[in-house]
């Protein structure tokens, strides 16, 4: 399944590259991500609980990095597998600076096997723009926040989810 | 026979324990001690299985065993009975080996002492899975790429050409040809209740008992048997109530197997009943067919020839009859018509899913979809009514047995009765007009015609992998009850009412006084088992020749001990009487029937038949086991065995007849009247019959319009549930207006050509034709099932 | 088919349950009719370690009239509503809504609290609940607080109802003056979800052009939403066909519509046309 957007994050291009490749940033945006442990150069182990409403797993995987363009370009890949399924996710992003915001471009792939594949067909693609977005309202907080400031709390996401999420949704298409 | 009980709809001696709950089915049989199975299944459809880790589920509580693929390799493979020229058949064991290759492959099963332990072990239980490339387009499998099997250097099961007649020149001097692509996407069968198996065995008598909900008891007995290593007659397999098959449950699966296997390593009685899930990612699927059909066929509508170039998806490996189900196909590409140069082309590929095999119809619905849809294109083309061109193509009566371009020998046919008959009921050229005029107004009506003919009660030896007989047992107890023994093996078909019914004229003994038994192995003699339509033409036809030598034996013993000659006594109202040399033969005449008396508390009583003129049956059995006044040579008892060996298939045929509306906004399909009139020769019970035509119809409403199975590319299933696949309810189907004609055939002395696929075969073209026809308006001369209001929508958008 | 292992508790007030969940924020799960939940625990997709059951507190099960109100506990199951004479009176689209959900085991069972706490992108009540502009009461352990049903469903099977609250009471002012209501609603032929739900409480003037409407779309997107561009095309207008079918062309207006194995979003968008449409008339039709 396909997954597109776009993101305006109000940072200059390079915080904001800093931001998507810093394993603490990541780590605290990609949604429940509880541990994200160095294992290679780019590559780190992962545990991510995760879901949507009472529909929740923990999934045991890797996050990878590649294609690195530092400050334009670079491709992530998540893969997670637990009781519900397995998930794998990849995405290329492109950033753009524009004035003083970064034009985030977000196109990648979203497969999921297992029981959330075999039953949750019909939601896979709005759980999945639901994370998409919960990732970038996340790095957005992140990236948004000056260097040396405590990073923001994770309480802020609900909110911001709430008040992001609508105007996001209108950003994504298909 | 008295035809008392056959030909009238006499309430189903199954039903009560039925609709009271009363039933047992495999699950409602409790054995004490009972463990519980539950497995891990493959969640990719292609992938190295590098190591599996079963210490937390063996120390998870109330776990007692783990088996994996090393623990079984000695049970044997899977058993597949097509045999084909250059077949490649995979290895497939009962638990994955070194590799999964579709989603749902078992990998390994928990022995828990109860099903919620079982349960939550399995999650314990970790799979290192190296996914490899997944190959799920049969095409794309035929073409190259990766190959699902090591030990096969391509996914090409096997290429198979069949037909006579001269197809090359068929074609090269046709006045017109059509051409059209077709697709049978593949169909879940969806039994009511999923398969189960309980495994009993006691390590003292060394026997194992097997109840498994199965439609062929003796068949899998003997492949268990020879896969686990048991002697035949050691092992035991009853099917208790089984909630419907549709051929899904002619299979022998692995579960089997392993769990009689596994009942025997640990000395305790096994249990595995299968989950709604589990059902639809491995028991088999139907269908699954891509092709091309072409017709050459003159200006005047008559066919010259016609070829079906098909791709079969039979899925990652055999089961029973993978391979074969497509071979059918090929035999029914005649339809109800004379065409002289008939060829079908198949190439059958593995793909990453579950094993494709039998259901309703299996193979033959596809033969008749193609060559309907193709009789359509001809009328499309030429501007025919699709009703004439049809008919213009019958063979005659009096042209039977016919013999088809696919080396079948049709029984007996009228197909244009039927045809008559059906557009009578439908008032077909009223129907045509008001079709006009609906068009005038905007509407979107269609209508569309089906004239079908199918190949069922199989069938003779020499065409079955296993034998295509049925056997039969009829008993008179001493106290006059019937008992009948069947190999048959009904699911619910209603054969323990049908074979009473038989019995009960043949003998002239109230229907209440026989008892049909089926579905145990230690009980009943060997049998083939239900499917294919075979019960009453091939059972019910042994059941009759059975009752024909018990009466010829009753015959004798009555002759004897009424000291008359053989040509004075005649069998009538249940009773051997002597007759005056005028009245001496009897035939048609209504006597009552006599109906059994209780048989007296105590002993039995001393036959009375000083002086009498006339003995029932009742006393006749009663002689017959107390053997004091035999006569001479002949063997104490009241017994009779048959195995009915028949000489040909047989062919029901009839014409359904569908009309639609299509919603113009929304692209919903509304039914505005579905006609069927079915042909299946002689009927034993009308209420049976019209139950197999409405289900068929039902399931075929559901592969038109609502049902297919899904996986994506990577071979993940996504019509997981009932929430996604979705079979047809009360609200979908219409009312049915049923009738039939009835052309007896010539193969079973009994005339029954079997009708529990007819209504699968017959209807789906005539629904989707309808469905075609009410689009006609926009160019439409084909569309791919299931139609849904989508689809239809962006037609009419497009315009 | 097997959950995994739970606790399960059924307390007989409401204080018990926001007690139970506060004692266990993260593994603690209300259950009401149970037909979302109980399926998801079975496929093992929700693994929560404390069923709190609030099926047995009598007190969250009513229909009443307070007012100018209707007040409707979280508990009510959709067949008291389906079949409240009442309400067949004073707001007809509530039982009508109730009426089209699931089957008859799913409506004995399934209540209007756990419809809308759970807030299934197919739902139906959801969309009933906008159309009325209704308010829900939400309690938890630092009290009560009510929410408006346009800003209680958030995202995806995501709801503003925050760790350990319960939705306990919904509010409807009673439907006055020259109205008419109608539910439309597209059933996925194998699950019975709205492929598309509509629901519309239409209120006309004394001259019979539109004073205000209320519609709820369902089934559309990945939450129940109001649609107030139409809302907004209709008000003031005079209805008639040529009104009404200009003013649903609005209907996915902002919105980025579902597609799935059954149906594309441009076909939802479509059906959501057709039905709205069908729906604004029916009500219109209705109007006494």
């Amino acid at each position: 399944m396909k997954l597109e957007g776009t993101h305006q994050l109000e940072a200059a291009r390079e915080r904001v590259y800093q931001s998507l490749v810093n394993p603490e940033v990541l780590q605290r945006c990609i949604p429940g991500c509880e541990r994200l442990e160095r294992t290679g150069e780019n590559t780190f182990a992962a545990t991510i609980r995760t879901g949507v409403g009472s529909i929740k797993g923990v999934f045991e995987g890797k996050v990878q990095l590649e294609n690195l363009r530092e400050p334009e370009h670079f491709r992530i890949v998540v893969e997670g597998k637990g009781a519900p399924g397995f998930l794998k996710g990849s995405g290329d992003l492109d950033l753009a600076q524009e004035e003083n915001t970064t034009k985030v471009t977000y196109s990648g792939d979203v497969q999921v096997g297992g029981t959330i594949a075999s039953v949750g067909q019909r939601m896979i693609q709005g759980a999945a723009k639901m994370m998409a977005t919960q990732f970038f309202t996340c790095l957005g907080a992140e990236a948004e926040t000056e260097v040396g400031e405590p990073p923001p709390q994770h309480g802020f996401f609900r909110t911001a989810l709430r008040w992001f999420s609508g105007w996001i949704k209108g950003l994504f298409k298909k | 026979m008295n035809d008392n009980y056959v030909g009238r709809r006499v309430k189903r001696t199954e039903d009560p324990r039925l609709i009271r709950g009363l039933a047992h089915y495999v699950d409602d049989i409790s054995l004490p001690g009972t463990l519980h199975v539950a497995f891990v299944r493959s969640i990719y459809a292609h992938a190295k299985i590098n190591s599996i880790d079963t210490s937390g589920a063996q120390s998870a509580p109330g776990v007692v065993a783990v088996y994996t693929g090393q623990d079984i390799a000695k049970i044997g493979p899977v058993p597949c009975a097509g045999a084909l020229p250059g077949l490649k058949v995979p290895d497939h064991r009962v638990l994955a080996g070194n590799k999964v290759y579709f989603v749902g492959h078992p990998i390994a099963a928990v022995v828990a002492v109860d099903r919620y332990a079982a349960r939550d072990a399995v999650d314990l239980i970790l799979v290192d899975y190296e996914e490899l490339p997944v190959v799920t387009d049969v095409e794309q499998a035929a073409a190259g790429g990766p190959v699902i099997h090591d030990a096969f250097s391509d996914n090409i099961a096997y290429r198979l050409s069949s037909g006579e007649g001269d197809i090359d020149a068929a074609f090269a001097a046709a006045e017109r040809t059509v051409k059209q692509r077709i697709l049978h996407k593949r169909l879940a069968p969806i039994a009511m209740e999923p398969r189960g198996v309980l495994a009993r065995y006691f390590p003292g008598e060394e026997e194992l008992t097997l109840w498994s909900s199965t439609q062929i008891p003796h068949l899998m007995r003997t492949q268990v048997a020879l896969m686990i290593g048991m002697p035949e007659n050691k092992l035991r397999v009853i099917t208790p109530e089984v909630g419907g098959g549709f051929g899904s449950k002619l299979n022998v699966y692995a579960e089997e197997a392993l769990l009689g296997w596994i009942s025997m390593q640990l000395a305790k009685p096994v249990k595995w009943i299968e989950t709604r899930r589990e059902n639809i990612q491995a028991t088999i699927h139907g269908r699954g067919q891509v092709g091309d059909i072409e017709v050459a066929f003159k200006n005047d509508g008559t066919l010259t020839g016609l070829r079906y170039t098909v791709f079969a998806d039979l899925g990652a490996y055999h089961q029973l009859l993978t391979p074969a189900i497509p071979t059918l196909t090929g035999l029914m590409l005649s339809g109800a018509y004379k065409i002289p140069a008939i060829q079908m082309n198949i190439t059958a590929c593995f793909t990453n899913k579950m094993a494709t095999d039998a259901y309703r119809g299996a193979g033959r619905p596809e033969a008749t979809y193609v060559v309907e849809r193709g009789l359509d294109l001809v009328a499309a083309e030429l501007n025919m009514d699709a009703a004439e061109v049809r008919r213009k193509n019958f063979p005659a009566p009096s042209e039977f047995p016919f013999h088809t371009a696919t080396g079948l020998d049709y029984d007996s046919g009228n197909y244009e009765a039927a045809l008559d008959k059906a557009q009578a009921i439908a008032g077909y050229a009223e129907l045509r007009e008001q079709q006009r005029k609906a068009r005038d107004e905007g509407r979107l009506i269609g209508i569309g015609i089906s004239t079908y003919v199918e190949i069922c009660a199989l069938g003779p030896s020499q065409a079955m992998p296993a034998g295509g007989w049925e056997s039969a047992t009829v008993r008179i107890e001493p106290t006059g009850k019937v008992t009948i023994l069947t190999g048959a093996s009904p699911h619910g078909q209603g054969q323990e009412t049908s074979f009473a019914q038989i019995a009960a004229d043949e003998l002239g003994v109230h229907i209440n006084d026989v008892t049909v038994i089926h579905g145990d192995t230690g009980v009943v003699q060997y049998g083939i088992g239900t499917f294919g339509s075979r019960a009453t033409a091939v059972g019910g036809t042994a059941v009759f020749i059975a009752i024909q030598k018990l009466k010829e034996k009753a015959h004798k013993i009555a002759t004897h001990i009424l000291q008359a000659d053989a040509s004075r006594v005649a069998f009538e109202g249940g009773k051997f009487s002597r007759q005056a040399a005028a009245a001496a033969s009897a035939a048609g005449t209504s006597e009552p029937v006599v109906p059994v008396a209780e048989a007296p508390a105590g002993a039995l009583p001393e036959p009375e038949t000083e002086g009498k003129s006339s003995l029932t049956l009742q006393e006749i059995a009663l002689e017959a086991h107390i053997a004091k006044n035999l006569p001479p040579d002949t063997e104490p008892g009241l017994s009779a065995t048959y195995f009915f060996e028949p000489k040909n298939f047989t062919f029901p045929f009839g014409t359904h007849i569908a009309v639609v509306e299509v919603d113009r906004e929304t692209g919903d399909i509304k039914f505005l009247r579905y006609v069927a009139v079915d042909d299946c020769g002689r009927v034993i019970n009308p209420m049976l019959v019209d139950g197999q035509v409405h289900g068929g119809i039902v399931q075929s409403i559901g592969q038109a319009m609502y049902e297919e199975v899904v996986y994506d590319e990577q071979g993940q299933l996504i019509t997981g549930t009932l929430m996604d696949y979705a079979v047809p309810r009360a609200s979908h189907v219409p009312n049915f207006e049923l009738d039939r004609t009835e052309t007896p055939t010539p193969v079973n002395p009994l005339g029954v050509k079997g009708v529990g696929e007819a209504g699968t075969i017959g209807a789906t073209p005539a629904i989707v034709g309808a469905i075609v026809d009410a689009l006609a308006p926009f160019g439409v001369r084909h569309l791919d099932m299931p139609i849904k209001p989508e689809n239809v929508w962006r037609i009419i958008k497009g315009h | 088919m097997i959950p995994t292992q739970f606790d399960y508790k059924a307390p007989t007030t409401l204080e018990e349950a926001v007690a139970l969940l506060a004692s266990d924020l993260d593994g603690a799960k209300v259950l009401a009719g149970g037909h979302s939940l109980i399926p998801a625990m079975k496929l093992r997709l929700a693994q929560p370690q404390l069923l709190v059951d609030i099926a047995r507190i009598k007190s969250l099960s009513y229909i009443r009239e307070a007012g100018d109100q209707i007040l409707i506990g979280a508990t009510t199951t959709h067949y008291q509503l389906e079949s409240s004479d009442l309400l067949k009176t004073i707001c007809p689209l509530l039982p009508a809504c109730a009426a089209s959900i699931g089957d008859v085991q799913v409506r004995n069972k399934g209540t209007i609290g756990g419809s809308i706490a759970h807030s299934d992108p197919a739902g139906d009540w959801p969309a009933a609940i906008l159309a009325l502009d209704a308010e829900l009461v939400l309690v938890g352990t630092s009290g009560e607080r009510t929410v408006k049903a346009e800003n209680f469903f958030v995202d995806l099977l995501t709801t503003d109802l925050q760790p350990g609250e319960i939705l306990r009471e919904i509010r409807i002012t009673k439907p006055s003056g020259r109205f008419g209501q109608a539910y439309q609603k597209v059933p996925h032929p194998a699950s019975g979800f709205a492929v598309v739900g509509v629901a519309v409480h239409l209120v006309l003037n004394d001259d019979g052009s539109c004073k205000s409407a209320g519609i709820g779309v369902t089934g559309v997107d990945v939450k129940a939403y109001r649609a107030k561009a139409v809302e907004a095309a209709l008000a003031g207008s005079n209805l008639d066909d040529s009104a009404v079918t200009t003013a649903v062309t609005h209907v996915c207006d902002g919105i980025d519509p579902n597609s799935d194995l059954y149906a594309s979003g441009d076909y939802r968008c479509h059906l959501a046309q057709v039905h709205t449409r069908r729906a604004i008339q029916a009500a219109k039709a209705r109007v006494k």
